[in-house]
C-alpha cells in the first residue's frame, strides 16, 4: 500500500490529485480551529480543558466527533458538514414524498442536479438555523454547563449576527470544499472530510493519554492497531456468489473462472447499526439529564442512571451489543432485498448456476446472507464494545481515542479511497512483453 | 433588446452562447469589399494566414457565385467562421449547411490541414462532394468522397486528397481495418486532423455510443430453428414477462417448466442452452417486423430507430441476429467473432479538431462540452421562422387519437396545403396509409421499405394537395420546397401554397427526445416559409407507458381529449425521463469503453512497431535465442524476420479478440459488485487491467510457442478477415438498485403507500 502511494506521487496527474487534496483538508482544519471572530479563545480553552477533565463532554458526543472537536470551539468551521449531510437526508426523504421531487429524480441527470441545488439551499438554512441555536448556547453559557467563563468577547447583537454569519458561511465553504475535493480531487470529498474530521482529535487526545502513564499510551496503541488490522481484514471479506448471464453466445474464453458474481460482505450492513445503536443508547442519558434534577426522579430514572448512562456498567455493554445484534440484521434487511435482486438478475438473463431464477434464487441468496450476518453482526457488536472493555481494564479516561465508530469510518473511507488510487494508478504502467 | 438575454445567457455560460458579434463584423467587412473581389480577373485562393478574415470571406463567396451560381448569405458566412474557430453551429432546417461546411472545410484545408467531411450516409456524402468539387477546384483544392462500395484503391485515392467525405461507418470500418494490417503498405487512413460533422448531434450525441464492429467470418449463426419453435409457443404473461421499458423479457417458472419439459434437462445447469432460450425469446418478444426490423430479398435489415432507415451494415450482436432469422425462418447468415471494435465518439475523438453543425444543437450543448469540448454558435435564420408550431393535442386512448390524426389530414388536405405526417415506425406509417386510403385519400408514404424513392417523393412533399407519410427518414436533412421541387411546377405552384398557409407538419407521437421533435417541425417554415406544426399524443404512447408509467394524465373531455393543462407536463416529463436515461446509458458507454480504448491505443502502439520495425523478431529472439539463430540459418535473417513479424501480429490481434469478449462478460454483470458496496467502475477497470497484463504475457507465449513449432518458411497467412458488420449495443444499467439511501428509501416509499392502500 505505501509502495502504491509512492507510486501514486511519481504520477504527475495523480499527484496533482493527491496534493490538491491534502491542500483541501489543511485548508478544512484551519477553518476548524480558527474561532470565529467575538469568542473569546482563551476562555473557550480552559473551558474545554475542564469539561475532558470531568465527563460532561460526551452530552455533544457524536455531533463532536463528527466536527472533529470543531464544534465545541466555536471555530468558523464549527458546524462541520453535519448540515449538508442532514440536508441530503431530509431532501432523499423527500423524493419519497413530494410528487415533484420524485419526477425531478426520474429526469436524470438534469433533474438530481436541480435537487442538489436544493440541498445547497437547504445546508444553507439548516446552518442558520443551527449556528442561531449554538450562538445562542453560548451566550447563556449553556455550551459548557460547568463552567462560569464568560466565552463571548462581546454580547451586542452585531457581534452575534456576525458570528451566525461566519458560521454559516463556514458551512457553504465546506459544502464547496467537499464538492471541489469529489470533482478535482481523490475520493468522495464529503467521506474524505468526515474522515478528516475522524482522525484530526487522534493526536491530542493520545498525547494526553501518554501525558498521563506510557504505558496506557502504549496499551492503547497496541489495542489501536490490533483494531484496525481486524476491521481492514473484516471489511475486505467477502462471499461471492457466482452469476452466469445467458444473454449471449460467447465464444472460446481465455481465462478461467468467472469474474461476474454478488459479493456478498461479512459486513453487509456497514457503519449504520452502530449508528443507531449509540444514538438510541443517548436517550436513557437525556433522560437522566432531564428528569435527574428533580427531588424525586422516580426508581425507572434511578434505574437508568445506574445502569444504561456510565459505559462500563455491564447492562450499558449488553444491551448496546444486543441492540447492534439487531440493528444489522434489520439494516441488512432493508438495504439487501434478495427477491429484488433475484428478480433483477432474472429481467436480464442472469442466474446463478444450478438455481433457478426467481423465487429460488432470492430464497438461496438469503440463505447465504442470514448466515454471513451471523458472524458480521457479532464482529460488529465486539468492535463497538472493545474499546469500552479496554477502558475498563486499562483505566483510560472516557475518551478513548479509538471508538468502534470512529474506527470503522476510518478504515472505511481509508479502504475506498486506497482502492480509487489503486485503480487509478492500474490503468497507466502496463508492463511485460514487447515493451 | 434582444441581446439582453443572450448577455445573461453568455454570463451564466448556458450552451448555445457563443459570441458571434466577431464573425458578423468580418462578414459586414466582407461586404464592402465584395464589388471589388467581384471585379477580379482571375479568383486566387486566399493565403493560409488569410483564412478566416474579411478578405477569404469575400473570395470564397465569390467562387461560390462562379462556380455553384449560389451567393452565400451573411449567416452562411458566419456559419462558415463559427465552424474554422472549432464550434457546433445551430443553423435551421434550408439555411444550407452545406455549402457553410464545404466553405469551412475549405478554410480548413487552405490552412493546410486535411478535412473529413463527416456526413449521415453514403448518398449524402457523394451528393455533396460532386456537388461542391467546382467549388474547392476554385480554390485550388482535390475533395473525394467514400461510400461503401469503393474499393481500396478508390478510397486510398480518397483519403490523399484535401477534402475527404465519407459517412461516419465507412471511416470507422477503414480505421478498424487498419488495424488489423498485416502489411504496411495496406495502410489506408491518414492520420486524423479535422472533422467536420454533418448533422453533429445526431452523429456525436445520439449515435456516439453504437460501437462500430469488426467481425471476423466464423461458422453460420447457431441458433437452432427448434428453439424459435419452442418459444413461439409460449405465450406473453403466462410463460414470459416483458419489463415495463421493452428492452427485456424472462423465463416465468412456468415458462421454465414448459422448456424444461421440451427440452428434457434442467435448464439452468446448461448455461449455453439457457443463452440459446432467451436468444430466441429476445427475437420472439423484443423485437417485432417492421418495427425494428425488416424482411427484404430473404434477409433482415435492421431499421436505424433515430432516422427511421434502413442501417445497411448493422446487425445485432452475440447471435441475436440468427435468432432474429431463425425466427423469420430464414436460411442463416454469416455470423461473425467480434475481432475489434472502436464507438463512433472513440473514432471522432481522434481528431485534434472537431466542428459540426446541425438543426438542433443547443439542447445537447450540455454533451457537446462535457463529451467532446465543444462550444454551440446559434447561427440566426436568414430570414425569420414564422412557423406557427401549435401546442400538442393530448388523448387519453391511442383509438382516438389516430381518428383526430386522420381527421386533422383529412381537414387539411381539403383546403389544398401539403401536409407531411411524421410516424414512430414503419409499421404505424403503413398502418396510418391504409386509414387513410379507407377515407378515400391518396397519401404517398415513404419509409425504410422504399427509401429507394426517397428524392422523387420528397421532392413532391411540398406540392400542393401532397400528403405524405414517413417514418423518422423524412425528420432529419430533407429539404421539402413548398410547390414541389420539379420544374414544371414553377413559381406560381410555390406562391400558392404560400398563400395556403404553408406545409403542415403532423407527427403522430412525441419522440423519445425533443430534438428529434423539432427536427420534425423544422421541416415546414424553411427560409421564412409559412408553416405549421402540431404533435398527437396519447397516454397509450410507448413514450408514455415506458418512461412515465405512474404518472396517469388527467381525465379526458367526453371527445376523449385531454385539456387539462397539467396533461402537457406529464408528456414533457415523459419525454425528459426519456432523454435523461438515453444521456445516463451514452455516459456510461462511454465511461467502461474508454478505458478498453486506452489499452486499445497502448496495443496499437505496440502493433505500429512490430508492423514498421523489426520488435517482434527481437523479442523472438531474446525468447527463443536457440530457435532464432537455428532459423536464421537455415532460411535467412529476412525471412525470419517476417516470420516472426506474422506470428507476432496474428496473436496479438486473437488474444486481443478474446480480451473484447472477456471484458464484455465482465461488464454485464458488473453492476452487481454495487452490492458489495463497491464502485462499479472501479471495479471493471480492477479486473479490466490485470486481465490486460495477461493478454501481454499471452501474446508473448504462443507467439514463442507459435516460433518453436512452425515453418517460417511456408504459408503463414492465417485467417482471411470477413467483411466487416456493425452492431447494436444492448446495455446493462449501472446499479439498478440505486445507491444503499434509494434502497432504504423504495422499502419506506413502499411501506408508506402499502400503508395508505390498506386504509
Amino acid at each position: 500500500m505505501l509502495s502504491a502511494i509512492t507510486r501514486a506521487f511519481r504520477t504527475p496527474d495523480l499527484r496533482k490529485k493527491l496534493l490538491f487534496t491534502l491542500g483541501i483538508i489543511a485548508l478544512f482544519r484551519l477553518g476548524s480551529v480558527l474561532p470565529t471572530p467575538g469568542v473569546n479563545s482563551e476562555n473557550v480553552a480552559k473551558a474545554l480543558q475542564q469539561a475532558q477533565a470531568g465527563n460532561s463532554g460526551s452530552i455533544y458526543g457524536m455531533v463532536q466527533l463528527f466536527s472533529g472537536g470543531a464544534l465545541l470551539k466555536l471555530s468558523v468551521f464549527a458546524l462541520g458538514i453535519m448540515p449538508y449531510i442532514t440536508a441530503s437526508i431530509i431532501l432523499q426523504l423527500l423524493t419519497v414524498v413530494i410528487p415533484r421531487l420524485e419526477a425531478l429524480k426520474k429526469e436524470g441527470q438534469a433533474g438530481t442536479a436541480k435537487i442538489t441545488q436544493y440541498t445547497r439551499y437547504l445546508t444553507i438554512g439548516l446552518a442558520i438555523l443551527q449556528s442561531t441555536a449554538f450562538v445562542a448556547l453560548a451566550r447563556s453559557g449553556q455550551l459548557f454547563p460547568n463552567n462560569n467563563l464568560p466565552i463571548l468577547l462581546n454580547e451586542d447583537i452585531f457581534t452575534l449576527i456576525t458570528m451566525v454569519i461566519t458560521m454559516t458561511a463556514g458551512t457553504a465553504v465546506i459544502m464547496w470544499l467537499g464538492e471541489l475535493v469529489t470533482d478535482r480531487g481523490i475520493g468522495n470529498g464529503m467521506s474524505i472530510l468526515i474522515f478528516t474530521q475522524v482522525v484530526a482529535v487522534f493526536p491530542s487526545e493520545l498525547m494526553n493519554i501518554f501525558r498521563q502513564s506510557a504505558f496506557k499510551f502504549v496499551m492503547v496503541m497496541i489495542v489501536g492497531i490490533v483494531m484496525i488490522a481486524v476491521v481492514v481484514f473484516i471489511e475486505q471479506a467477502q462471499r461471492r456468489v457466482p452469476v452466469q448471464y445467458a444473454k449471449r453466445m460467447v465464444g472460446r474464453r481465455m481465462y478461467g473462472g468467472t469474474s461476474t458474481y454478488i459479493p456478498l460482505k461479512v459486513n453487509q450492513a456497514g457503519i449504520i447499526p452502530v449508528i443507531f445503536a449509540s444514538s438510541l443508547l443517548y436517550l436513557p442519558q437525556l433522560l437522566v439529564t432531564i428528569f435527574g434534577r428533580s427531588e424525586n426522579p422516580g426508581p425507572v430514572v434511578e434505574w437508568l442512571a445506574q445502569n444504561l448512562v456510565t459505559g462500563d456498567h455491564p447492562v450499558y455493554m449488553a444491551t448496546f451489543f444486543l441492540l447492534i445484534l439487531f440493528f444489522t440484521y434489520f439494516y441488512v434487511s432493508i438495504t439487501f432485498n434478495p427477491v429484488e435482486v433475484a428478480d433483477n438478475m432474472k429481467k436480464y438473463g442472469g442466474f446463478i448456476p444450478g438455481i433457478r431464477p426467481g423465487r429460488p434464487t432470492a430464497e438461496y441468496l438469503n440463505y447465504v446472507l442470514t448466515r454471513l450476518t451471523a458472524a458480521g453482526a457479532p464482529y460488529l457488536g465486539v468492535i463497538s464494545l472493545i474499546p469500552i472493555l479496554a477502558l475498563a481494564v486499562v483505566g483510560a479516561s472516557q475518551n478513548f481515542p479509538f471508538g468502534g465508530t470512529s474506527i470503522l469510518i476510518m478504515v472505511g473511507v481509508g479502504l475506498d479511497t486506497v482502492k480509487q488510487i489503486e485503480s487509478q494508478l492500474q490503468q497507466r504502467n502496463y508492463e511485460g512483453f514487447l515493451r | 433588446m434582444a441581446w439582453v438575454p443572450q448577455m445573461i445567457r453568455r454570463l451564466l455560460d448556458k450552451p448555445g452562447s457563443v459570441d458571434l458579434t466577431r464573425f458578423q463584423a468580418t462578414v459586414a467587412e466582407a461586404a464592402r469589399l465584395e464589388s471589388e473581389v467581384r471585379a477580379r480577373p482571375e479568383l486566387l485562393p486566399p493565403a493560409e494566414a488569410a483564412v478566416g478574415t474579411a478578405e477569404f470571406c469575400a473570395v470564397v463567396r465569390e467562387a461560390a457565385v462562379r462556380t455553384l451560381g449560389q451567393r452565400p448569405y451573411d449567416v452562411q458566412l458566419v456559419g462558415t467562421l463559427a465552424l474554422l474557430h472549432g464550434h457546433v453551429a445551430e443553423m435551421a432546417t434550408g439555411e444550407g449547411k452545406t455549402l457553410s461546411g464545404a466553405l469551412a472545410a475549405a478554410g480548413f484545408a487552405l490552412r493546410g490541414r486535411r478535412v473529413h467531411v463527416i456526413s449521415v450516409n453514403d448518398y449524402l456524402a457523394r451528393r455533396d462532394a460532386e456537388w461542391m468539387a467546382p467549388l474547392y477546384q476554385a480554390l485550388g483544392l482535390t475533395v473525394g468522397w467514400i461510400g461503401q462500395g469503393s474499393t481500396p484503391e478508390e478510397r486510398r485515392a480518397a483519403y490523399s486528397r484535401d477534402v475527404t467525405y465519407a459517412a461516419v461507418s465507412e471511416l470507422g470500418f477503414d480505421v478498424l481495418r487498419d488495424r488489423l494490417r498485416t502489411d504496411p503498405a495496406d495502410l489506408l487512413v491518414p492520420a486524423p486532423e479535422v472533422a467536420l460533422v454533418d448533422e453533429a448531434d445526431s452523429v456525436l450525441v445520439d449515435e456516439a455510443r453504437v460501437p462500430l464492429i469488426l467481425a471476423g467470418a466464423a461458422d453460420p449463426g447457431r441458433a437452432a430453428p427448434e428453439m424459435a419453435a419452442l418459444v413461439r409457443r409460449l405465450s406473453r404473461g403466462y410463460h414470459f414477462e416483458v419489463d415495463d421499458e421493452g428492452r427485456n423479457v424472462f423465463l416465468t417458472a412456468k415458462g421454465t417448466d414448459t422448456v424444461e419439459t421440451a427440452l428434457g434437462i434442467s435448464l439452468y445447469d446448461h448455461p449455453g442452452t439457457v443463452a440459446e432460450v432467451n436468444l430466441a425469446l429476445h427475437a420472439h418478444a423484443l423485437l417485432t417486423r417492421d418495427v425494428d426490423y425488416i424482411v427484404r430479398d430473404g434477409r433482415v435489415h435492421l431499421i436505424n430507430p433515430s432516422r427511421g432507415r434502413v442501417a445497411l451494415l448493422q446487425r445485432w450482436p452475440d447471435g441475436l441476429h440468427a435468432a432474429v432469422e431463425a425466427k423469420e425462418r430464414l436460411a442463416p447468415s454469416e455470423t461473425g467473432e467480434i475481432l475489434d471494435s472502436i464507438t463512433i465518439q472513440g473514432l471522432l475523438t481522434r481528431y485534434p479538431e472537431i466542428c459540426g453543425m446541425t438543426g438542433t444543437a443547443v439542447a445537447v450543448g450540455d454533451q457537446l462540452r462535457e463529451f467532446y469540448k465543444r462550444e454551440v454558435a446559434v447561427i440566426p435564420p436568414n430570414r425569420p421562422c414564422v412557423r406557427v408550431d401549435e401546442p400538442d393535442r393530448i388523448f387519453a386512448a391511442a383509438d382516438d387519437k389516430v381518428a383526430a390524426v386522420v381527421e386533422e389530414i383529412a381537414a387539411q388536405h381539403a383546403t389544398g396545403r401539403p401536409v407531411l405526417v411524421g410516424t414512430l415506425d414503419v409499421a404505424e406509417s403503413e398502418r396510418l396509409d391504409l386509414r387513410l386510403r379507407a377515407r378515400g385519400l391518396a397519401p404517398v408514404v415513404l419509409n425504410a421499405k422504399n427509401d429507394a424513392e426517397e428524392a422523387s417523393i420528397i421532392a413532391r412533399a411540398g406540392a400542393r394537395g401532397a400528403i405524405t407519410v414517413s417514418t423518422q427518414m423524412a425528420g432529419r436533412g430533407t429539404d421539402i420546397r413548398l410547390g414541389g421541387a420539379a420544374e414544371e411546377d414553377g413559381d406560381d405552384a410555390e406562391e400558392a401554397v404560400r398563400r395556403l398557409g404553408g406545409l403542415y407538419v403532423i407527427g403522430t407521437g412525441r419522440h423519445d427526445s425533443s430534438r428529434l421533435d423539432d427536427q420534425l417541425r423544422g421541416r415546414a417554415g424553411r427560409q421564412g416559409d409559412p408553416g405549421g406544426s402540431v404533435f398527437f399524443v396519447s397516454g397509450e404512447d410507448v413514450l408514455l407507458t415506458a418512461y412515465a408509467p405512474d404518472a396517469s394524465l388527467p381525465d379526458a373531455d367526453a371527445d376523449g381529449v385531454v385539456r387539462n393543462p397539467q396533461a402537457a407536463s406529464t408528456v414533457g416529463h415523459a419525454q425528459r425521463v426519456a432523454e435523461g436515461a438515453n444521456l445516463e446509458i451514452h455516459r456510461n458507454t462511454w465511461r467502461y469503453t474508454r478505458l478498453l480504448e486506452r489499452q486499445r491505443d497502448e496495443l496499437l502502439e505496440r502493433r505500429d512497431r512490430i508492423l514498421h520495425e523489426d520488435t517482434g523478431a527481437r523479442a523472438l529472439e531474446d525468447a527463443c535465442p536457440e530457435r532464432y539463430a537455428e532459423l536464421r540459418e537455415s532460411a535467412g535473417e529476412a525471412a525470419v524476420e517476417r516470420a516472426a513479424r506474422q506470428i507476432v501480429l496474428f496473436h496479438l490481434d486473437r488474444c486481443w479478440t478474446e480480451h473484447l469478449a472477456h471484458m464484455a462478460d465482465v461488464r454485464e454483470g458488473i453492476h452487481l459488485r454495487a452490492l458489495g458496496r463497491l464502485n462499479p467502475l472501479d471495479e471493471f477497470n480492477r479486473e479490466a487491467v490485470p486481465a490486460y497484463r495477461h493478454l501481454l504475457d499471452e501474446i508473448g507465449r504462443r507467439s514463442k510457442e507459435t516460433f518453436e513449432s512452425v515453418d517460417v518458411t511456408g504459408d503463414l497467412a492465417g485467417q482471411g478477415l470477413a467483411r466487416p458488420t456493425a452492431t447494436w449495443t444492448y446495455l446493462v444499467q449501472e446499479n439498478p438498485f440505486g445507491s444503499e439511501w434509494d434502497r432504504v428509501l423504495s422499502r419506506v416509499a413502499a411501506a408508506l403507500k402499502g400503508g395508505r392502500r390498506r386504509r
